[in-house]
């Protein structure tokens, strides 16, 4: 072995494998292929296409995205911008919003319960802010957290673009686990309606016992949570059912701008500790 | 309560039943039919029934006092003068009419004291009984006061309780409201006779024959109900609680109704019967325990739904057959050359060559199957020419031949009769047409216990729902059916593509590898030798996966999906095979050419061996070469054996290297590593594997083909066979259980179990083709195997005819096979099996016929009951407003119960219009099969109100319906 040269014993591995062998995985392949074509899709929208527009255009995803909604949408109209959001992010690039069908979902679930306070963990660019803010109530107020201050810039943009003051929209620039423990004292919340989790999936079920802890839900409170099958929650998911203090259910739609993959909002309903 | 108890008990009580009938027939008929009757059954029955009625009668006759001057005219009479007999006795019940008179009639033939002495005796007897029976009278008075039941059967037995009470507490008869008036004017002329007894006699008489008759008919009653039970229109709940009712009843008092002497054989029988059932039932406890893997597929069943189990099923199966052909070789092939055969090293044939003998024990010996295992029983080329072995005289060739002709022919014969009886489970007929009924009704798969499956179920067979809703939509408007038309060819097209490519890499595989033949495989290292298999395996296994995901193209049902996965598969299987059978065609030419040389050279051989030896010794055979030496053929035969059992092995490897690799390993990998991955695995990417059924039974069904296909020339492949399948059975149990998910779309096996029965079929034919082909038309090698020396392999059949049996009978067979007689035989089996066809196409006409006829008389009872049901609302509406006018005095005659003086003329009416007076001849059906419009109104309604059922009255039979309806 030691004597052959680097060729030789390529030659020789090829030798072993022969070609035959080699193409009898062929229809491995294109299985594999066909059958997670949509994932290979999301990888190269979601990190391809980012990281070449990164290089060129020397700006954020996020910021690209809010210059092309000040062009192309109607400042003041929600729905133009939603809209313009939905067609930048299905056409253009991507950015893991909501989505249009996820947000029928929620829109639904915000006119059944016409929450008044509710809390947004994971601004992101302001899509479901805004969103969530257009079917609330008068004198309802959202408290959307942000960790990432780059992001809550361009959600902060995007808000008022869309004509919510700040009675209405309180964005809040740090991270979940700081800010849940102090929304009492700082921000004088006395009891939760919906919380909207959209942030980072780790942290769904160490936010939710937050919650849990801090007193702030109460019976009837609703913890929507998005993303928990792809890429999955499986650890809050598990929590939520096995507690016993939730009524779960799993609204199975698809990844948002991606068919093919299936995804589900998860809505808790607190019961109340007993 | 369980199953079999319940089975049991409806078993039990369906047995009795027709015992009760006869009972009640032998009742009814006594008076009119007593002197032509002949059977001594009957006889008995009511020679002993009249014993206890004069019990009764006894302390009747006081109350009848009246009556009994009137005996002697009676006799006279009873023949011809029913009607006035009714007129005379109307204080009296009407269905008791009969009895009573009987007993009367022989009360008149035999007034004697030593009757009053028997009276005691029994008395004493029937005292227990009564003690029981007041029990449960008290127990069911509470469980009628809860709930009030419209039908006749517990009316009947409410109106027992009435009777009962109206004898001995009438107090408590007040606090039932829900007891008609009509009942209790009716029960209350019977406390007007029995009163008197009460006074009389006391508590010992209570328990008169009538009462013991209400509870024999009590008892039968519910047996009825207990058989009926099934189609009564009622909640569950209720029939549940009924049945449990009855049961307990019929339990309780069945073994107490016997009469006395036969009572205790009669509680004999009855616990016999339970122990009979009871020993039956443990039987085919023991028996599903025997079953081989029986516990293991329901769990799996259970788990996965059952078109998983059916492969489970479907490879015991195969298990059961292997066996069946492993014993067949083993013990008539393998076992005699083993014992009584050459041993080893005896002959050439029989010895590893020097030139393999270096590596004869090498550790590839296990999976190539050469050095001493191919110089083993276990390959054809082992086997000696020798005509009979050892001291049975065993003929070993023949044995041979017969055994590898006889697993074939036992393959074709299980197969096919499975296919029939299959066939005849399926029935026929297309029941398409009521496609959302059956989705409904039909869908749900009882043996999932699983909830998770279960989960999967609910989901599949909604979304199935949705799915045919929009079909049906999309059906009506008909725009997308050609891009779906266009998809399938699409479909089909890559498919048939990709058939194309693997034919052609096994092609060329193939013919690689005789060119490494060619130039000797010893040069090449194992990928270049086990490349065929390697290739086939792997394209096998790949394949399928290809195709599964083409077909989500064609948006087919998930049973007709599975169906043309299966033939695809099948066409992949297929191929590959034939391009193999091809290829060994090739070689077996090869290896024929070989033969020619070594057959020129072995002469030349022994002349040179003669040439150097003779001289010097011209007697014999100076010099015993040592077998190993001498030179031999290639032995074609071993070398297909060789090839299959390589295969066989190879697909076994792979198989279980694909459960350990792509579900073991991969559950493993997704559970651990879930808890440390930024997405989801279980439920998102790779997640679990589901078990592939179609891929499974087509990897069995091949396998088994290739075993027929190799069996011939390795009498060892049925038992590695066994072996795999054994292994298989619990490795794949094993890993479903642990590494597998219930499929997304849990769907029934229901109708696939012949396709997979024809797919066999079609493989047995297809691989005893080669088989019989090379049997035929390929001489046998010259020095190896059973045939050697001969013409043709079957040549051993008539050289057995020629010297094993006496000249006359090849004689005979020689006649037989002229061909002429050999031609009519055909055509005359070609003529039976086209009759039979025909027969059988016929019948299945008549049967889709008699299914139409069904159908249609189905839905005209629909119709009937329909308009029946209308019918008795109307009157009911009718009845409701006559008895609102007929209230008053109806509440008067209710609220008097216990002035007991209402006039005979007065009885007379309520009996004539209350009781639903029928024929007897009609009594019997009515009452069972107890129309609803009786049901309906068994309320509580004032007598006068029957007025419409008055029209049949016939006064003088016994009206058996009447207490149905009363209460």
């Amino acid at each position: 072995m030691f004597s052959l040269t680097p060729e030789e014993f390529i030659r020789s591995e090829l030798k072993m494998v022969s070609p035959a062998i080699a193409l009898a995985f062929l229809p491995l392949l294109l299985t594999l292929i066909i059958r997670y074509r949509y994932f290979f899709v999301l990888l190269y929208r979601a990190v391809l296409i980012r990281w070449v527009r990164d290089c060129l255009t020397g700006l954020s995803r996020e910021e690209r995205a809010f210059q092309y909604i000040l062009t192309h949408a109607t400042p003041g109209d929600v729905q133009s911008i939603l809209d313009t959001f939905d067609h930048w992010c299905s056409k253009v690039e991507f950015i893991s919003n909501i989505g249009p069908k996820k947000g029928k979902i929620l829109d639904r679930l915000l006119q059944e319960h016409c929450p008044i306070t509710v809390l947004e963990l994971g601004t992101h660019c302001g899509y479901s802010t805004v969103r969530i803010a257009r079917s609330l109530p008068i004198g309802a107020r959202i408290y959307s957290v942000e960790m990432d201050e780059g992001n809550a810039r361009v959600a902060e943009k995007i808000i008022r673009l869309a004509g919510f003051d700040e009675d209405m929209v309180e964005l809040i620039v740090r991270p979940s686990d700081e800010v849940i423990p102090r929304l009492r004292e700082d921000f004088g919340v006395e009891r939760l309606d919906l919380v909207f989790m959209d942030h980072w999936k780790r942290c769904y079920l160490p936010d939710l016992q937050l919650l849990e802890g801090s007193g702030l839900l109460g019976e009837g409170s609703i913890i929507l949570a998005d993303n928990v099958i792809f890429p999955g929650a499986p650890n809050f998911l598990r929590h939520a059912r096995s507690s016993g203090l939730y009524e779960v259910r799993v609204h199975r739609a698809t990844l948002e701008y991606i068919r093919g993959i299936r995804d589900g909002m998860a809505e808790l309903t607190f019961l109340g500790i007993k | 309560m369980p199953r079999h108890k319940l089975i049991a008990s409806e078993s039990d009580v369906s047995i009795e039943v027709d015992e009760g009938k006869d009972n009640e027939f032998s009742l009814y008929y006594v008076e009119v039919e007593e002197n032509s009757k002949g059977g001594k059954e009957k006889q008995a029955t009511r020679d002993g029934k009249r014993r206890r009625e004069r019990n009764g009668e006894v302390s009747r006759r006081r109350a009848s006092e009246k009556r009994s001057t009137e005996m002697g005219n009676k006799r006279a009479e009873k023949k011809h003068d029913k009607h006035h007999k009714t007129t005379r006795k109307e204080g009296e019940k009407d269905r008791k009419r009969p009895r009573r008179r009987n007993a009367d009639e022989e009360e008149a033939e035999e007034e004697s004291s030593k009757e009053k002495k028997n009276i005691k005796n029994e008395r004493t007897k029937t005292v227990k009984l009564e003690d029981e029976k007041e029990k449960d009278v008290k127990k069911k008075r509470k469980k009628h006061v809860k709930n009030d039941e419209d039908d006749a059967n517990p009316g009947k037995t409410k109106q027992k309780d009435c009777q009962e009470v109206a004898l001995k507490e009438k107090k408590k008869k007040r606090r039932k409201p829900e007891t008609t008036s009509e009942s209790e004017s009716h029960s209350e002329s019977n406390s007007d006779a029995e009163s008197k007894d009460n006074q009389a006699v006391g508590v010992l008489g209570s328990l008169t024959p009538e009462e013991l008759e209400q509870l024999k008919e009590a008892v039968d009653e519910r047996k009825k109900l207990i058989t009926t039970l099934k189609g009564k229109p009622w909640p569950m709940k209720k029939k549940l609680v009924i049945l449990r009712e009855s049961q307990e009843f019929v339990e309780k008092y069945e073994g107490a109704l016997g009469k006395g002497k036969g009572r205790k054989l009669y509680a004999y029988k009855v616990l016999m019967m339970k122990k009979w059932m009871k020993f039956q039932r443990d039987l085919e406890n023991f028996k599903t325990a025997c079953i081989p893997w029986e516990m293991k597929i329901k769990e799996i069943e259970s788990h996965f739904g059952s078109s998983v189990a059916s492969y489970f099923i479907f490879l015991r199966w195969m298990y059961g057959i292997n066996m069946i052909l492993f014993g067949l070789t083993f013990g008539l092939v393998m076992v005699p050359e083993a014992l009584m055969g050459k041993p080893y090293g005896s002959m050439p044939r029989k010895t590893v060559p020097r030139v393999e003998e270096a590596s004869a024990m090498n550790f590839a010996v296990l999976w190539d199957f050469g050095g001493y295992a191919k110089y083993s029983v276990l390959f054809y080329g082992y086997y000696n020419n020798q005509r009979a072995i050892g001291w049975l005289k065993f003929r070993m060739p023949l044995s041979y031949f017969l055994v590898g002709v006889g697993t074939v022919a036992y393959s074709y014969m299980v197969v096919i009769r499975t296919m029939a009886r299959n066939a005849n489970e399926e029935g026929g007929g297309d029941d398409t047409s009521f496609n959302f009924s059956w989705k409904t009704f039909t869908s749900w798969d009882y043996l999932i216990g699983n909830p998770e499956t279960a989960d999967n179920k609910f989901a599949s067979i909604t979304t199935s729902f949705k799915e045919a809703i929009v079909e049906e939509q999309e059906s009506r408007k008909d725009d997308n059916i050609h891009l779906t038309r266009f998809l399938r060819v699409l479909a089909n097209f890559l498919v048939l593509c990709c058939l194309a490519g693997s034919g052609y890499l096994i092609y060329f595989v193939v013919r690689r590898s005789q060119k490494f033949a060619l130039e000797g495989l010893e040069n090449y290292g194992w990928w270049e030798r086990n490349e065929v298999n390697m290739v086939m395996s792997l394209l096998g296994m790949f394949c399928p996966m290809l195709f599964d995901v083409i077909s989500t193209l064609e948006n087919y049902h998930p049973r007709i999906a599975l169906q043309w996965q299966l033939g695809r598969i099948f066409a992949l299987f297929l191929g590959n095979l034939y391009t193999f059978i091809i290829a060994l065609m090739d070689a077996i030419q090869l290896k024929r050419a070989e033969e020619e040389i070594v057959k020129k050279n072995m002469t030349i051989w022994q002349a040179n061996l003669y040439n150097g030896t003779v001289p010097d010794n011209s007697t014999a055979l100076p010099i015993t070469v040592h077998p190993a030496d001498v030179p031999r053929g290639p032995c074609w035969e071993t070398m297909v054996g060789q090839e299959f059992v390589r295969l066989i092995i190879s697909d076994t490897m792979t198989t279980y290297i694909t459960l350990l690799i792509g579900d073991f390993l991969r559950a493993v990998l997704v559970r651990f590593l879930n808890n440390c991955w930024c997405w989801d695995l279980e439920y998102g990417f790779p997640s679990y594997s589901e078990f592939d059924v179609s891929g499974n039974v087509l990897g069995l069904i091949f396998n088994q083909g290739m075993i027929w296909m190799g069996a011939f020339y390795a009498p060892c492949l049925p038992a590695l066979n066994l072996l795999r399948l054994h292994v298989s059975m619990y490795l794949q149990c094993w890993a479903v259980m642990c590494c597998n998910v219930p499929q997304e779309r849990v769907f029934k096996a229901s109708g696939s179990s012949n396709f997979y029965m024809a797919m066999l079929l079609v493989i047995l034919f297809l691989s005893t083709l080669p088989a019989i082909y090379t049997i035929v038309s390929i001489p046998p090698s010259f020095d190896c195997g059973p045939f050697s020396g001969k013409n043709r392999m079957f040549d051993v059949i008539q050289e057995t005819l020629e010297t094993d049996f006496p000249a006359w009978f090849s004689k005979v067979f020689s006649y037989a096979s002229n061909p002429g007689l050999v031609l009519s035989f055909l055509l005359l089996l070609v003529l039976a099996i086209y009759y039979l066809q025909s027969t059988s196409k016929t019948y299945k006409r008549v049967n889709m016929e008699l299914k139409k006829k069904l159908q249609t008389q189905n839905e005209e009872n629909k119709r009937k009951n329909k308009l029946a049901a209308l019918k008795a609302a109307n009157e009911l509406e009718q009845a409701k407003k006559a008895g609102e006018q007929c209230s008053n005095s109806a509440s008067d005659l209710g609220v008097n119960e216990e002035s007991s003086s209402i006039d005979e003329a007065g009885h007379h009416r309520q009996a004539g219009q209350n009781g639903r007076l029928i024929h007897p001849s009609q009594s019997q059906d009515t009452q069972n099969s107890e129309p609803p419009v009786s049901s309906a109104h068994t309320t509580t309604r004032p007598p006068a109100s029957r007025g419409h059922t008055a029209s049949g009255h016939l006064p003088g039979h016994p009206q058996k319906n009447a207490h149905s309806n009363r209460r």
